[in-house]
């Protein structure tokens, strides 16, 4: 049974998120002020962290940057839509993903799970090979098949790919793929992603205008749905 | 233009009359006092030297009186050393014409002195009388350099050509219609002040108070504009010698008011800063209330429609309902919120090279099920190149122009999205085949300039949003219903110069 710690200080909104995730077979537990969270993280391990970035008593950010000095399990933060700044921020201080307020219930549950499936998958048995639509991906083999055929996929757009296959059901911000394909330097170039993942679209999706695995988080960044 | 007309009758008893009359009188009681020093020791002084004094009195007179009284003092002088001191005396008969021309010599030697004297004096006079004018103009513009008010001005004005020059002086500034309203004062400019105004020249009304005062009215020319007009009453003699006093009083008037209006301005946008900021963080608290509330709502109608919640069917579909309904709002408080932080300029396109095939897919996936049931035709031209645009605001206008369309069509009425390359950019078209635009709409855009916005409806602030963030990219927002049927929106995104990317070998 998973532990999530839902840190919120508005009761009706943790109240629906409790009855969500108790509804999945967690265990919750509840804070409304970042440093009770905090104090709260750290005595009971929860294996999830549900935060909002919005609390009345400090910045979301400062308890990201203290719980991840001791821990590495996953962190989801709720904000509002319009604040993308934050949540880019937010995910390069080390959140693993962001839900937009309002949320449904289903949407919730998808994150959670995602997270922490990815949690219990850590550390198990390297998968070989990904399938997703009518491409399956050769890990081993770095080759790319879409029905049947090989895709030609250059260096970058291999590499683009699995990086978001390796997250896959989370979101990874510009900065952060920029940085891990294209290195440092190239933090800033946001005009390499979209090329890259136009290209990458064209070739495995069935309708580039309409994804459904490479999706893009407008504003943030882009996220690997199998 | 009027001309000065002369005045004929003039009262012997003006200012100016009396003191030189007064000099006239002095000049006579000099050479008397002269006369009756010197008629006691006549009988031992010789001629010559009776009339070296009746030259040094011509002199004195010259110097302290000027040229006409010295004149008057060199004849009276011929006369009255002829009549005491030239035998016969107590007569102005001569025995000796040697000493007709001991008088002409006198007379001569008395003019030229008196005039040299005369001329020197009034120079003296001169130049003390521009070094006053400069410490008065110098004292006044530091007076003036320390105004915060324009009544100030107008007071300071007023009180330094009372002292000065014994005018006064009304000070007229433009209302925001462009008339000139007198400053402290509720009446109206006269047509004179107006024409100066208008004009930019120089007016003048004569006699204007009965008093032989004349009024001049001067425009004040500041380095950027005619900032008004200051009126001068001046008795007529001194409206032509202080005329460049005047002209520079007014130059200072007109400095001040300039700076005054600077001050003004800069003030203005200080307050208007204060107010940004208060409205920018009366907008994010607002935003963060409503979305609280309805975050919750959401989540616990959506809590009840799942069907582990166990409700029967009508129940449950009331929950769901009531979900929708409060996603309807949450995006109705964000439509709102985003159109009043466009108005007041707090967000700001974040232009940054974007791919409108992205975008595009964004506010697809955005709008999810809304679209379900119309057949969605995304028309992109291929090899697209990157736009600058805010993505975030570009995705508001396409999913509001798409869930348009969606809501305002029957189910299964396609829906268009199309962008193509023209000359000048790269032109967007959503449109539908749907019962097009309400001719409200159509009328409403024709008739609209500006950023005048009429208030908004529900379902026209969709519309108003993609009108202010299409506009915010340098476009505009074209509405129509094409004979094709339908409606249709459409606008263009300038072409720039993309960067490229580092093709891999």
């Amino acid at each position: 049974m998973s532990t999530v710690l839902i840190v919120e200080d508005e009761p009706r909104i943790r109240r629906f998120v409790r009855l969500a995730l108790e509804g999945e077979g967690c265990r919750t537990l509840e804070c409304d002020r970042l440093a009770a969270g905090l104090e709260r993280a750290a005595a009971e391990h929860p294996d999830l962290v549900i935060l909002d970035l919005g609390l009345p008593d400090g910045d979301g950010l400062d308890f990201i940057r203290a719980y991840r000095s001791w821990s590495d399990r996953p962190l989801l933060v709720l904000s509002a839509r319009s604040l993308e700044a934050d949540k880019v921020a937010a995910l390069d201080a080390g959140a693993d993903d962001y839900l937009a307020k309002p949320f449904g219930v289903a949407e919730l549950l998808a994150r959670t799970r995602a997270l922490l499936r990815r949690a219990e998958r850590r550390g198990g048995e390297e998968e070989s090979s990904v399938a997703f639509g009518d491409v399956v991906v050769d890990l081993a083999r770095r080759s790319v098949i879409r029905a049947g055929e090989e895709v030609r996929l250059t260096p970058r757009e291999y590499h683009l790919l699995t990086t978001l296959i390796a997250h896959r059901g989370r979101v990874l911000t510009q900065r952060q793929l920029l940085i891990e394909v294209w290195g440092q330097g190239h933090g800033e170039d946001g005009h390499y992603l979209r090329i890259y993942v136009g290209r990458l679209r064209h070739k495995l999706e069935a309708d580039p205008a309409r994804p459904r695995h490479l999706l893009t988080e407008l504003g943030v960044g882009y996220r690997f749905k199998g | 233009m009027m001309k000065p007309t002369e005045h004929p009758f003039r009262s012997m008893l003006h200012p100016l009359h009396l003191r030189t009359l007064s000099g006239f009188l002095l000049a006579a009681a000099a050479c008397g006092a002269a006369t009756v020093v010197i008629h006691p020791m006549m009988d031992w002084m010789d001629p010559a030297n009776i009339n070296m004094l009746f030259l040094l009195v011509v002199f004195l007179v010259a110097l302290r009186l000027g040229r006409g009284p010295a004149l008057f003092a060199a004849l009276l002088s011929v006369a009255l050393f002829d009549f005491f001191f030239v035998p016969p005396h107590f007569s102005f008969a001569v025995a000796d014409a040697q000493y007709l021309l001991t008088f002409v010599v006198m007379l001569a030697v008395a003019l030229t002195t008196g005039q040299m004297a005369a001329r020197l004096r009034s120079r003296v006079d001169e130049s003390s009388r521009s070094e006053s004018r400069t410490r008065d103009l110098y004292l006044l513009a530091r007076e003036l350099a320390g105004v915060i008010r324009e009544e100030q001005v107008a007071a300071i004005l007023d009180d330094f050509l009372r002292r000065n020059m014994d005018g006064h002086s009304v000070l007229y500034l433009p209302d925001d219609l462009e008339k000139l309203v007198p400053v402290g004062d509720s009446g109206m400019a006269d047509d004179l002040a107006q024409r100066a105004y208008q004009r930019e020249e120089v007016q003048e009304r004569l006699g204007a108070t009965g008093h032989g005062e004349t009024v001049l009215y001067l425009p004040l020319c500041a380095p950027m504009r005619v900032r008004g007009v200051l009126a001068v009453a001046l008795s007529e003699d001194r409206h032509e010698s202080e005329r460049g006093l005047v002209d520079a009083v007014a130059s200072l008037a007109a400095l001040t008011l300039e700076r005054l209006h600077y001050v003004q301005v800069a003030q203005e946008s200080e307050l208007n800063m204060a107010s940004e900021r208060l409205r920018a963080s009366i907008l994010s608290s607002l935003s963060h209330d409503l979305r609280t509330p309805l975050t919750a709502l959401v989540g616990l109608a959506d809590t009840l429609a799942r069907p582990e919640a166990g409700l029967p069917t009508p129940h449950r579909e009331t929950a769901q309902a009531l979900r929708d309904q409060a996603m309807d709002m949450s995006l109705m408080a964000t439509n709102l919120l985003d159109l009043a932080r466009l108005h007041t300029g707090e967000v700001k396109p974040r232009l940054d090279w974007q791919s409108l095939e992205e975008v595009v897919g964004a506010a697809v996936a955005w709008l999810g099920k809304q679209l379900d049931g119309h057949p969605l035709h995304i028309e992109l031209a291929p090899d697209l190149p990157l736009l600058a645009f805010d993505p975030l605001l570009m995705e508001r206008v396409l999913a509001n122009l798409l869930g348009n369309a969606a809501r305002h069509t029957s189910p299964r009425t396609p829906v268009f999205v199309r962008a193509r390359l023209e000359a000048e950019g790269v032109e967007v078209e959503v449109s539908d085949r749907g019962g097009g635009y309400p001719e409200g709409v159509l009328r409403a855009e024709a008739f609209r300039r500006g950023a005048s916005e009429p208030a908004q409806t529900g379902a026209g602030l969709g519309l108003a949003i993609c009108r202010e963030v299409v506009a915010a990219h340098g476009g505009r927002l074209r509405l129509d219903n094409p004979p094709e049927g339908g409606a249709r929106a459409r606008f263009t995104l300038a072409r720039g110069n993309p960067p490229g990317v580092e093709e891999e070998a």
